[in-house]
């Protein structure tokens, strides 16, 4: 990237540790560190981080450096270079998406209020307050920001999946077209050669006919490369929109987190409710009774003698068939109180109804004969 | 509680089941559109009646004659609601009385179920526009079909008194069916009774089970429980021949004063038998429901049991309100006197009679009649030109079918079924 008025102006940079100039020292490197910006040689950083984390050598900056973190400058202006680093971490942290908001609104204040949250911190406004809002809210959605995280990096891969795949599409082509070319051209070729060498052994009242005949070879051959063209245009316009969708999917399907104090807007995200385990009966026990526990025998002086009697008991009869039908007869409905019940579920189907059916059911009664 | 449950899904609960209220305006609905309809259909069978007589007199009548015609025309005295009622109870009594006819009787089940049959049809319908003597011998009949109780029609047409046929048994039979609006279950108090019964016995023997809200009394305790209580109005030699003597007069309530009064549609069977039983044996009928809610309740004792969260317990509390329910039950089922024997209702049912036979609607007298009409509209149409012609077409067409009938019957004896190519035996 380094361009020649770069490069020449390069030429009497000098180390401001070690006041090493590139003059005598061409092959010489700068670096920084995002701790506080300070440019040195390389051989600086080696010299003093070697032996583990030390003071920044610049005169008045005290910060605490380790060389791990000593990268080269990607960016000429310091400020530039400082503003892309903060704006990187605070995209990493503040990452979310459209689709989690509510409205478009709502986006664009969170956009607003991510650009604020990033001109404090370049120009210094409130630094120490803007951290500690960014580091609580990164503790709070670690969860939702991991996952975005995950979201961009999958929507990154796939976006350069599809560039290197429309890269080669286009190669593709290109290759075909000048194949084609290639083809077309030698086949005119071959053609007229053979008009000619066939004009020049046949009489003369052939020439119109082979004249007409090569003319018409020609047509049906471009014609049926045009279909194949074609073709494999439709086939390439398919795999395109196939892969489209695919990526759509899978953009929209992540979404949701809680609102936060930070950010506000957010989309509620609807949990679905625990399945319930399956009950086939609703609630209802079938051997279950509240009023009385079935007994497997009652005395009973009428059905003592059914219970030995071969004749009754041949067909599969059971007497605590007949228990439990008499016994659940017995105690059925027992507190279920009709008038207070009924006048209630009148007044719920409400009035008009309720009295409509009783007038449509006397009709229906009169009308019929 | 779960039987309760099992209950309201019965279509007794879900239809036929009113508060007093309800029950009284449904009637009265029913009761003003029948006798608009009555005064109606009277009107023009009275014009068409003029009509002809003016047609054949061949000069129109006074003026002064039409007019009185049309006042008492007006004058018209349809029955009123109470008195409906009562002409409806007495052909439920009516009922009992024919069921008994038949030999061998017919199961009190059954009659029972044909009595519910006609209160029920007659809340939508009025005694004006159907006489209840016609549609109670076919509630009877469809009370036999759906008891499971057979009997052929013409062995049921030939028990009834009078000469009746088959024809006038089942004409009214959809039309019942509609009015019972196609639901024949009805849940009678009588098999539970048996069931309340039962527990008696085996807690009297020893051998009871607690209800399951109430687990920790033992057999013994009940025995103990039911042996103490209150001796009977009529004394008797032991427990179980006092259960039993109990048992037999509940039946008898619940045969006669649960049949004819509204109890059915007022309560449920489990309610009507413990109020009967209440009428019966007081002291033995609050044993079992003690047993059952647990807690004795008087009326003059509110006891606000309360549980540890505040709450009254709600056993505590269905019992008190069971307790006035069945009150207000058993005084329903007291209240019933058979008409036969009070002279004064003899005497106004037959004022009733008498006047339901100028109110009758006339349209609907002969459904036996409209039936065939409805049925073979084109017979009857054909039987105005010429009847011989009619008939011998019919019997044509009978003896036509007679030999289709024969000819496959002869095909089907076969062993190897019929002809599978007709062609080649011809040839």
């Amino acid at each position: 990237m380094a361009s020649n008025a770069a490069s020449r102006r390069d030429e009497d940079e000098v180390c401001p540790v070690c006041k090493s100039s590139r003059y005598l020292n061409p092959d010489m490197r700068f670096l920084i560190n995002p701790e506080c910006y300070h440019k040195m040689c390389e051989s600086c950083v080696d010299r003093i981080f070697s032996s583990g984390p030390a003071n920044c050598p610049v005169a008045g900056c005290r910060k605490t450096l380790r060389k791990n973190r000593f990268r080269k400058q990607t960016f000429e202006d310091i400020g530039v270079e400082r503003e892309v680093d903060i704006r990187r971490r605070v995209m990493h942290i503040l990452n979310r998406r459209e689709e989690e908001f509510d409205s478009k609104r709502a986006y664009d204040d969170f956009l607003e209020q991510r650009e604020d949250i990033i001109a404090n911190l370049v120009s210094r406004i409130d630094v120490a307050k803007t951290e500690a809002q960014l580091q609580k809210y990164a503790a709070e959605n670690m969860q939702s920001i991991r996952t975005n995280q995950a979201i961009e990096a999958e929507e990154a891969s796939s976006f350069q999946a599809r560039m290197t795949l429309e890269q080669e599409e286009a190669r593709l082509r290109r290759q075909a077209v000048r194949q084609e070319y290639e083809t077309e051209r030698r086949e005119i070729q071959a053609g007229r050669e053979d008009f000619l060498s066939r004009l020049a052994s046949g009489s003369s009242t052939d020439a119109a006919a082979i004249a007409r005949e090569g003319h018409k070879v020609l047509l049906k051959k471009s014609s049926a490369r045009r279909s194949e063209e074609e073709r494999i245009r439709q086939k390439q316009a398919a795999l395109r929109s196939d892969t489209k969708r695919v990526s759509n999917l899978s953009a929209v399907e992540h979404a949701g987190g809680a609102d936060t104090g930070l950010v506000k807007g957010l989309r509620k995200i609807k949990t679905p409710e625990p399945e319930k385990p399956y009950d086939p009966f609703m609630g209802y026990v079938p051997e279950k009774r509240d009023y009385y526990a079935l007994q497997s025998y009652y005395p009973s002086q009428y059905l003592d003698p059914i219970r030995n009697d071969a004749r009754m008991l041949a067909g599969g009869y059971d007497l605590r068939e007949y228990y439990s039908r008499t016994l659940l007869e017995a105690f059925a409905g027992l507190s279920c109180f009709v008038g207070e019940e009924i006048s209630q579920r009148d007044a719920n189907i409400s009035k008009s109804t309720a009295t409509e059916g009783a007038a449509m059911a006397v009709e229906s009664g009169e009308n019929t004969a | 509680m779960i039987e309760d449950d099992i209950y309201r899904a019965s279509s007794q609960y879900r239809l036929w089941s009113y508060t007093e209220s309800s029950l009284q305006s449904l009637r009265a609905t029913t009761n003003a559109v029948a006798s608009e309809r009555v005064r109606a259909a009277l009107r023009r069978s009275r014009e068409t009646h003029q009509s002809t007589a003016s047609s054949t007199a061949g000069t129109p009548l006074p003026e002064s004659n039409t007019e009185a015609k049309n006042k008492d025309e007006k004058d018209v005295e349809c029955l009123t609601p109470e008195e409906e009622l009562v002409l409806v109870r007495y052909y439920c009594e009516k009922t009992l009385e024919l069921g008994e006819t038949y030999k061998p009787p017919i199961p009190t089940m059954v009659r029972a179920t044909a009595i519910q049959y006609l209160r029920r049809f007659y809340l939508t319908n009025s005694p004006m526009t159907y006489h209840p003597k016609s549609i109670m011998a076919c509630a009877l009949f469809v009370a036999t079909k759906t008891d499971n109780y057979y009997i052929s029609l013409r062995q049921f047409a030939d028990g009834i008194p009078g000469d009746t046929t088959t024809d006038d048994v089942i004409a009214p039979e959809f039309l019942l069916m509609q009015g019972l609006r196609f639901t024949f279950d009805v849940r009678h108090p009588f098999r539970g009774l048996e069931g309340g019964v039962m527990e008696l016995q085996a807690i009297a023997q020893g051998q009871g089970q607690p209800a399951p809200h109430l687990p920790y009394e033992t057999a013994e305790d009940l025995q103990q429980g039911l042996l103490s209580i209150a001796p009977p109005p009529v004394p008797s030699s032991s427990m179980s021949d006092r259960i039993a003597r109990a048992h037999g007069t509940t039946r008898e309530l619940l045969k006669s004063a649960a049949q004819m009064t509204d109890a059915y549609f007022l309560y449920t069977p489990s309610q009507i038998w413990f109020s009967a039983f209440l009428l019966a044996d007081r002291p033995l009928a609050e044993f079992l429901l003690d047993v059952k809610l647990g807690g004795p309740v008087t009326a003059t004792i509110p006891a606000p049991e309360t549980d540890e969260n505040g709450l009254v317990n709600p056993l505590y509390e269905i019992r008190s309100k069971l307790h006035h329910v069945l009150t207000e039950c058993s005084t329903l089922l007291q209240s019933y006197t058979p008409l036969s024997s009070d002279p004064a209702q003899m005497k106004s049912l037959k004022r009733i009679a008498k006047k339901l036979y100028h109110c009758q609607n006339p349209e609907k007298v002969n459904l036996a009649a409209q039936k065939r009409e409805s049925t073979q509209p084109s017979t009857a149409v054909q039987s105005d030109t010429g009847t011989i012609t009619s008939e011998s077409e019919t019997e044509r067409l009978a003896k036509k079918r007679k030999l289709e009938q024969e000819q496959i019957v002869r095909q089907n004896d076969d062993v190897f079924g019929p002809e599978l190519v007709t062609q080649r035996t011809k040839q």
